[in-house]
């Protein structure tokens, strides 16, 4: 796979503060989630792709290219801010002409693209209106059209769904989604919020604490477990007791049993259990990773 | 193609899905070409509401108004009418709305920017802040340009064809053109950079108009006291048995030191620059209204170019530290 953005042993100091310490990571073609809580160093890591402020040790590249050393980089990319970032007296498409020029394109090109990632976005019949009339749903899909407009190879996301409702959080990571695996658009989203990662990214960076904690595809933090989870509504305790009874060590997690290593025999064992004392099933399944366990493992 | 008779006729509609862009790309000479023209739209309104455009208009009328009104009385009154300011006087008459104008449009042009944080994704393209910068403040020159020149197209065209032989005074009168036109560079020039100076330091239009117009006002007035002409002395007489009032030992307030004092009226700065293009000067002004009149003819022009390439210092500055 091409490699789009290269962390080599990034670091980033403000005086005293270590933002990003040795950071090294690839991001390659198709969504790449940065993942980590607040102040883990996503932003400076951002920064330093967009060339915004230089590394004070390692290197970051962008297309094979430092950022930092030439603006021409960014022609290539686009970037999605977390924060409010438009104006509110020009229209959509007024504003997504210019962006487009701003990025490199000419005049008649910039609007016919304008006018498709309108489309793509779902604002093609708002276009005209101002941006300052808009929803916070719309702008946020003013700010991703913004950063698509002249079809980049990559695009940087932060945190594009904050501040919206659960409806409008669903359809931007729908369109995030399309936007990494249909438009052939890469992107690296950056979130503190793993549902946001699981929804939408193949990959993922975790970083905390400046330092990067975990690399991998989302399959591999989600897939099926050795761990068996034993959902009754009742006799949980006769039922743990008969698995002892029979050498099978069960742990009780609220109303869910989890026993590890299951295989064919424990699963018969545990068939003749749930028969014997007539407890009801409510689920039995093995347990799926979750990105949650990525921060509880950590050291 | 034909349809046969009785057969619905269906539209179909194709999806072409997302297309990749294969145009040409342009880049940082695009970004910055696309960031002047914006600016130029910006100030003029185009693509904005009504009200952004009602200003613009307003002050190109305002701009034109005398020079209209001086062709009409040219019309009627011909060569009696010489007592009309002519191109050299122009910039002095219409000095004061394109302060007012500076003051209120070039914040327009930056503050919005930082304001609403659309300068953090200017600054994520093929675009530098200096690139930024500098583009708009080519814009705002661009237009000020233009209003600065529109009143002396008027007025030169008129005096041509109110002219008694028109072909003659073009012929005698030529080398006004090149000096409107260098002057009204460095009128424009002034006129740009002090504000949008001022501007890069505010993200509160207000804030910056206010304080664009204060200092205006402030230079003009604080001149005009300090340089004031006292002890002139009035001495009666009599003149063929009439009695005459004669003054005499008009001093400014502060010696000498007024004619360095007057340097401090950024009003008068610029138009006196124009006045040694024109290569005119009214002997009888007040001291702060002709910057550095009693002066060797460098000082007022060193003045300007400390005017003007200290703004544009800040400006670079300011943008070169700002961070997104």
């Amino acid at each position: 796979m091409t490699s789009l953005l290269q962390a080599t042993g990034l670091t980033k100091r403000y005086g005293a503060t270590t933002a990003l310490l040795d950071a090294t990571f690839t991001v390659t073609e198709g969504v790449t989630g940065l993942l980590g809580p607040n102040g883990a160093g996503k932003s400076t890591a951002i920064k330093l792709f967009l060339g915004l402020i230089r590394p004070s040790s390692g290197s970051a590249e962008v297309l094979g290219e430092k950022p930092y050393e030439s603006v021409e980089s960014r022609a290539r990319l686009g970037y999605m801010p977390e924060h409010e970032a438009l104006p509110n007296n020009v229209t959509a498409s007024e504003f997504l002409m210019h962006m487009a020029q701003v990025s490199g394109l000419p005049p008649a090109h910039a609007r016919t693209r304008a006018a498709d990632i309108l489309r793509h976005v779902g604002l093609d019949e708002e276009r005209y209106r101002r941006i300052g009339e808009y929803s916070t749903g719309m702008r946020q899909r003013v700010k991703l059209a913004q950063a698509l407009v002249h079809d980049p190879v990559l695009v940087l996301l932060d945190e594009p769904t904050a501040g919206l409702d659960p409806g409008g959080r669903e359809e931007m990571l729908d369109l995030i989604s399309r936007t990494g695996h249909d438009f052939g658009i890469s992107i690296m989203l950056s979130t503190h919020l793993m549902g946001d990662i699981e929804h939408s990214a193949d990959r993922v960076v975790v970083l905390e604490n400046g330092r990067v904690a975990q690399v991998g595809a989302v399959s591999g933090f989600t897939q099926e477990t050795e761990t068996l989870l034993l959902e009754i509504d009742d006799k949980h305790g006769e039922v743990t007791a008969a698995l002892k009874a029979m050498g099978i060590d069960a742990v009780r997690q609220g109303a869910v049993l989890a026993v590890e290593g299951a295989d064919d025999a424990k699963l018969d064992a545990i068939r003749d259990v749930l028969a014997q004392t007539g407890a009801r099933l409510r689920r039995l399944a093995p347990r799926r990773g979750m990105l949650t366990d990525i921060f509880r493992n950590s050291p | 193609m034909t349809q046969a008779q009785g057969q619905e006729v269906h539209g179909e509609v194709f999806d072409l899905g997302y297309q990749r862009y294969d145009g040409p790309r342009e880049g940082r000479s695009r970004a910055r070409k696309a960031m002047y023209w914006d600016g130029v739209r910006t100030v003029i309104g185009i693509g904005r509401g009504g009200r952004a455009k009602a200003l613009p208009v307003l002050m190109f009328i305002a701009a034109m108004f005398p020079a209209v009104v001086f062709v009409i009385i040219l019309s009627f009154s011909g060569e009696a009418a010489d007592f009309l300011p002519g191109p050299g006087d122009y910039y002095d008459i219409i000095s004061l709305m394109l302060f007012i104008f500076g003051a209120i449009m070039a914040p327009e042009l930056l503050s919005p920017d930082r304001k609403d944080r659309v300068l953090d994704l200017y600054l994520v393209r093929p675009i530098t802040s200096t690139d930024y910068v500098f583009a708009r403040v080519l814009a705002f020159f661009t237009v000020v340009l233009a209003l600065v020149y529109s009143g002396q197209i008027v007025l030169q065209v008129g005096l041509i064809l109110t002219a008694a032989d028109p072909l003659d005074f073009a012929k005698d009168n030529w080398r006004d053109i090149p000096k409107f036109i260098a002057a009204g560079v460095l009128v424009a020039a002034f006129i740009t950079v002090v504000p949008m100076a001022v501007a890069a330091f505010t993200t509160r239009r207000a804030y910056a108009s206010a304080f664009i117009i204060g200092l205006f006002m402030i230079s003009l007035v604080t001149t005009n006291i300090l340089t004031e002409r006292q002890g002139c002395d009035v001495e009666a007489g009599t003149v063929d048995g009439r009695i005459t009032f004669e003054e005499s030992a008009c001093k400014p307030i502060t010696g000498d030191a007024a004619k360095w004092i007057s340097l401090l009226n950024m009003r008068a700065i610029p138009l006196r620059v124009s006045d040694l293009v024109f290569d005119r000067t009214d002997p009888d002004a007040e001291p702060s209204v002709i910057a550095g009149r009693d002066l060797h003819d460098s000082i007022p022009i060193l003045a300007y170019g400390a005017y003007t390439l200290i703004p544009v210092g800040l400006l670079w500055w300011q943008y070169r530290r700002i961070r997104i």
